[in-house]
């Protein structure tokens, strides 16, 4: 038998029953509008870890006129980086167009 | 479109024509990866060897520190940030400083070993490496203040010009990495261990940041990670976080932190455990593990006595202390 304390957290309050006896459908219809609004929440947080976990999912925009006149000016330099291959089709797949 | 994948570091970035990397400075230009600070360093300056902090490798000698613009980290609480998180396009002062010229400068500031440091050097690795190369042939030494997050591959071939390297392990929890990095720990971790396969010295440094990473339970993880991974002799810095950047919300680390994280360390079996960026600290200087005797006295980055024997002993026990002293 569950402790008194826990039954009363078990058991609606007395003050709660005229409460769910008047629940209309407009307040079910709010209701589930929270749970979906929960559950769209929850879904779009949880893609984007997935996305910030994932290999690959990284580049960014860069001001290219800046740099090409850097790089005229000698300021910074057009040398060929080591480490890096053509991306294949595979790794090219959800690369997006940035902002 | 041509895009190009960069092996560099684990983030493996897929980077169409135009773009850069995670990293703001390699970029694709005409489906060819580009290392645009190549050469161009954006912050030069001469500092001594315990401010990168390196204790146990030529203590006292003043090293030739350079980083160009750019990270692969994108920490909350980056005390760089207006070099790290910015592109070489962005930063109003770049100078001219190809390898050669490096070298040149280096040595005519009377400095014996040059430092890849303040931002991130993994993102100008083919800098390092030219510039490693040179400056062994030259008879200098090479050290890399780093995160290290980056693929085991590259580095294993970046420690041929490596003679020592402090690594910042930030915590020793993939989730603090993911929330407060943006990166994650096992690369991390494999990083400490390939460097140390390679004979790179290695020295640990750990930001402490109240409430995030000062769990001692933590630390005490870490600690027994380092020593049976590393050695017991691996000397680790706990480092006082003070608030700046995009994480101003949390105090300075409470100096009472910062002693019991060196006592659980020490209790993990460490034998060389710091404390930095507190001026007069007891646990900036270095003692023999057997005995305690004084071996190198620090206040702040300036030596105070160094009591090592010439063949690098403790004098009173004649314990022989781990390290590149010479």
């Amino acid at each position: 038998m569950p402790h008194p304390t826990v039954l009363r957290y078990l058991i609606p309050d007395r003050t709660m029953i005229p409460l769910i006896k008047h629940l209309r459908p407009r307040d079910l219809r709010f209701s589930g509008l929270v749970v979906v609004t929960l559950l769209t929440i929850g879904l779009y947080l949880n893609t984007g870890l997935r996305l910030a976990g994932q290999s690959g999912s990284g580049w960014r925009t860069l001001d290219l006129d800046a740099l090409q006149q850097r790089v005229e000016t000698g300021e910074l330099l057009d040398r060929e980086a080591d480490w890096y291959h053509p991306a294949t089709e595979e790794e090219t797949l959800g690369l997006g167009e940035r902002p | 479109m041509s895009a190009v994948t960069c092996e560099l570091c684990p983030r493996g970035c897929v980077i169409p024509e135009g773009g850069a990397g995670d990293c703001r400075i390699r970029v694709n230009l005409g489906g060819k990866l580009r290392a645009t600070t190549y050469g161009r360093p954006s912050a030069i300056h001469i500092d001594p060897m315990e401010k990168k902090p390196l204790y146990h490798f030529h203590p006292g000698a003043p090293v030739f520190s350079i980083a160009t613009a750019g990270c692969n980290l994108h920490c909350l609480n980056c005390q760089n940030w207006q070099l790290s998180q910015r592109g070489g396009e962005e930063m109003e002062q770049v100078y001219r400083a190809d390898p050669p010229d490096l070298l040149k400068a280096a040595k005519k500031e009377g400095c014996k070993a040059i430092a890849y440091t303040y931002s991130d050097p993994i993102v100008f690795y083919e800098y390092v490496y030219d510039s490693g190369e040179l400056a062994h042939r030259e008879g200098l030494t090479n050290v890399f203040i780093t995160a290290g997050y980056i693929n085991r591959k590259p580095l294993r071939l970046l420690c041929n010009v490596l003679d020592a390297a402090n690594v910042d392990l930030k915590a020793f929890d993939d989730g603090f990495y993911r929330r407060v990095t943006s990166a994650t720990l096992q690369p991390v971790l494999d990083a400490l261990v390939t460097m140390r396969e390679e004979g790179v010295w290695i020295e640990v440094t750990n930001l402490l940041i109240p409430t995030l990473n000062d769990d001692l339970a933590m630390i005490r993880s870490m600690a027994r990670w380092i020593r049976d991974e590393l050695g017991e002799g691996t000397p680790l810095h706990f480092s006082r976080f003070h608030p700046q950047y995009r994480m101003r919300n949390l105090p300075p680390t409470p100096g009472r932190t910062l002693d019991r994280a060196r006592k659980e360390a020490m209790d993990a079996g460490l034998q060389y455990v710091y404390v930095g960026n507190v001026m007069g600290h007891k646990g900036g200087s270095t003692y023999c593990p057997t005995d305690g005797t004084l071996l190198i006295g620090r206040a702040g980055f300036w030596i105070t006595e160094n009591n090592l024997t010439a063949d690098d002993r403790c004098p009173t026990c004649n314990e022989k202390i781990p390290g590149v002293w010479q």
